[in-house]
């Protein structure tokens, strides 16, 4: 038995020998984790993208004379430096390197004063984005003189993850060519693969909406990773447009105890939704979510707009949709000049895609979406 | 492959039976030719502990959380043939059906990961956070070792084996982290809870693998020994075209044996 002991004792002393932990490696990220700006001058909390940093600022603020300061990943380094006076009338470009020297980010920095939402978005403009796999499309919209004025939001980025996605048409969200007029956005519910289906999340509707998904919580909690809406200076009254859709043939429910997470729901028929939200932005409520975007109880909600005759139809449909103020909402001239107010426009192609419900194959296409305001 | 490990048992067994069958004639006509020819015969089954890693372990390893040896089981059947006057050094040939295999949980940073689903799915990047891995393999293996008697109690052995893999699995999941997709600046996701990646490498392991083991044999009874051999595996238990772990696994293992010889 002393052999046994013997050995495995030096068995043991050779393990640990050559399998101590070695030292730490140097960071290889390079992000941005925070921006301040000197003086009271934010009118939001900064919206932090992975390579994209949105200000927006008071009306009174000076564009041209502002020195964000940023936090980055651990012993990375940013130039221009943190604090560097730069005039972002139009926006400005940062790059971070990582600590190891080895990786860098670009990332755009835009500040804005002004909450102008276009009154018409026809989703003729869209920029692909690579994957490991191949590449999916952000829609965004642009002003007469070309000059960008908002960009789409949708889960293609978490749909990304999945790694079922290969061409841009096989997302959840694309542009399509065949539009209302010339090209149109498409959704389409998608099953997400094994990787979707071992996280309990086997479908995916295609969605578009004005906000920001937040893929770092798109697994977590993906009701929370959609944050709806963006700041608007005016009122809305009506949301109108164009829709065609197409109902996928077999409607499921997640069932975590299925190996492919999918239940057929026999007889039932997958629906559309489209709804714009126009709400208060306030301390504990920033921004509208999955989770809370057309609750009744909401009281940051002033006035819903939504769809209440959807149809599986194969012609162009219009939809027209009134903003229904809720009872005993009244704006507030100076907030909304502040841009203390916001807009949520959103199209799934499931109605309970959130929830992981639909039927794959579901396709909704949208074209000549136009935005009207009140005169206040 | 199971086939071919079936017939390996049954062979092996027939061998130890048939020259059980003997035995209990102690020492019989064939053994005491056999001795004075300079041949030994011996047969044993063990346990064997160890692990299949990295060496040395990568700096995306940041710490080891768990570690289990699982239950490793081992026969063999040896063949010595000494050499000669005073007989002191031999050669030793066998076969071996072996299992190896571990389970482990690790904490890593910025683990360089690539995996793909049957349905054609490909997820690329970067994982920071907890990686749990399975790994059993059942192999038959040749050790052709040099032997060299100490006393007429103790012989120490070293030389090198091949194994031939008849079954293997290496899967696990991925959780509590999160991802950088594609390279360290693509998009973070976190994963929490019930949100997990599962993969399987199991396809992706080597058929044959080689390596140098070394131990000692004690004869405690006339029959009896007691044996320990360390086997240090020199070649990736992953093919050479694979490259989602981006570095080389050895299976290093401790073999605690004990023994009938003739």
């Amino acid at each position: 038995m002393k052999l046994k002991i013997f050995t495995i004792s030096l068995l043991l002393a050779g393990a640990a020998c050559v399998s101590c932990i070695r030292e730490e490696a140097l960071n290889t990220e390079a992000d941005i984790e925070s921006c301040t700006l000197a003086g009271d001058v934010l009118n939001r909390d900064p919206v932090i993208e992975n390579e994209k940093v949105t200000l927006y600022l008071k009306k009174t603020a000076d564009l041209s004379d502002l020195a964000p300061e940023f936090t980055l990943t651990p012993g990375a380094t940013i130039s221009p430096a943190s604090g560097t006076k730069l005039d972002f009338s139009s926006p400005q470009y940062y790059e971070v390197i990582s600590e190891d020297g080895r990786w860098k980010k670009r990332y755009k920095v835009e500040a804005t004063t002004s909450y102008n939402i276009p009154t018409l978005f026809q989703f003729e403009k869209v920029r692909t984005t690579k994957t490991a796999k191949g590449e999916y499309q952000i829609f965004y919209e642009t002003d007469n003189s070309g000059k960008e004025t908002i960009v789409w939001a949708s889960g293609n980025s978490g749909y990304a993850l999945t790694g079922a996605g290969s061409g841009a048409d096989t997302y959840p969200t694309y542009q399509s060519n065949i539009g209302y007029r010339n090209k149109c956005l498409a959704l389409t519910t998608r099953k997400t693969g094994k990787y979707g289906a071992d996280m309990n999340m086997p479908i995916a509707a295609g969605n578009l909406f004005l906000g920001t998904f937040e893929v770092l919580n798109a697994l977590t909690n993906p009701l929370k990773a959609t944050k709806f809406g963006i700041p608007t200076d005016a009122v809305p009254s009506r949301i109108q447009g164009y829709y065609k859709y197409k109902a996928g043939e077999t409607f499921y429910e997640l069932d975590k105890s299925r190996p492919d997470k999918l239940k057929p729901v026999p007889d039932k028929t997958d629906i559309f939704n489209i709804y714009a939200v126009f709400y208060e932005s306030t301390e504990d409520m920033k921004t509208l979510d999955g989770t809370n975007a057309l609750a009744e109880d909401n009281p940051n909600i002033f006035a819903v707009a939504r769809i209440t005759d959807a149809k599986e139809t194969d012609e162009w449909t219009e939809f027209d949709l009134p903003f229904v103020f809720r009872a005993g909402k009244t704006v507030d001239p100076v907030k909304l000049s502040e841009g203390k107010y916001s807009l949520a426009i959103v199209f799934s192609s499931s109605i309970d895609g959130d929830r992981f419900s639909g039927a794959p194959g579901s396709t909704l296409c949208v074209d000549e979406v136009t935005m009207e305001y009140r005169d206040e | 492959m199971k086939k071919y490990a079936i017939a390996v048992v049954l062979l092996v067994v027939s061998v130890c039976a048939a020259t059980r069958t003997y035995a209990q004639e102690d020492r019989s006509d064939g053994i005491i030719r056999s001795l004075l020819l300079g041949l030994e015969y011996e047969v044993k089954a063990g346990v064997s502990i160890g692990g299949t890693s990295p060496l040395p372990l990568p700096q995306e390893i940041r710490k080891i959380e768990g570690y289990s040896p699982t239950f490793c089981f081992s026969i063999e059947g040896d063949v010595i043939k000494w050499f000669g006057e005073k007989q002191r050094w031999g050669f030793l040939f066998g076969l071996r059906l072996e299992t190896k295999g571990m389970q482990t949980k690790a904490q890593t940073k910025n683990y360089s990961m690539e995996i793909f689903g049957d349905g054609g799915e490909r997820i690329k990047g970067n994982w920071t956070g907890m990686v749990k891995t399975k790994y059993r393999s059942t192999f038959v293996s040749i050790p052709l070792v040099a032997a060299y008697k100490v006393n007429n109690r103790l012989r120490l052995n070293a030389g090198p084996y091949v194994s031939f893999k008849t079954s293997g699995d290496f899967s696990g999941h991925v959780y509590d982290g999160y991802l950088r997709e594609n390279n360290p600046t693509g998009n973070k996701v976190q994963f929490e809870g019930d949100r997990i990646a599962l993969y399987d490498f199991s396809d992706n392991l080597r058929t044959v693998q080689y390596g140098v083991q070394a131990g000692v044999n004690w004869k405690a009874f006339r029959h009896l020994t007691v044996s320990g051999d360390l086997m240090w595996g020199l070649n990736n238990i992953f093919k050479k075209d694979f490259e989602t772990i981006s570095f080389n696994m050895y299976p290093i293992y401790l073999n605690i044996g004990f023994g009938y010889a003739f």
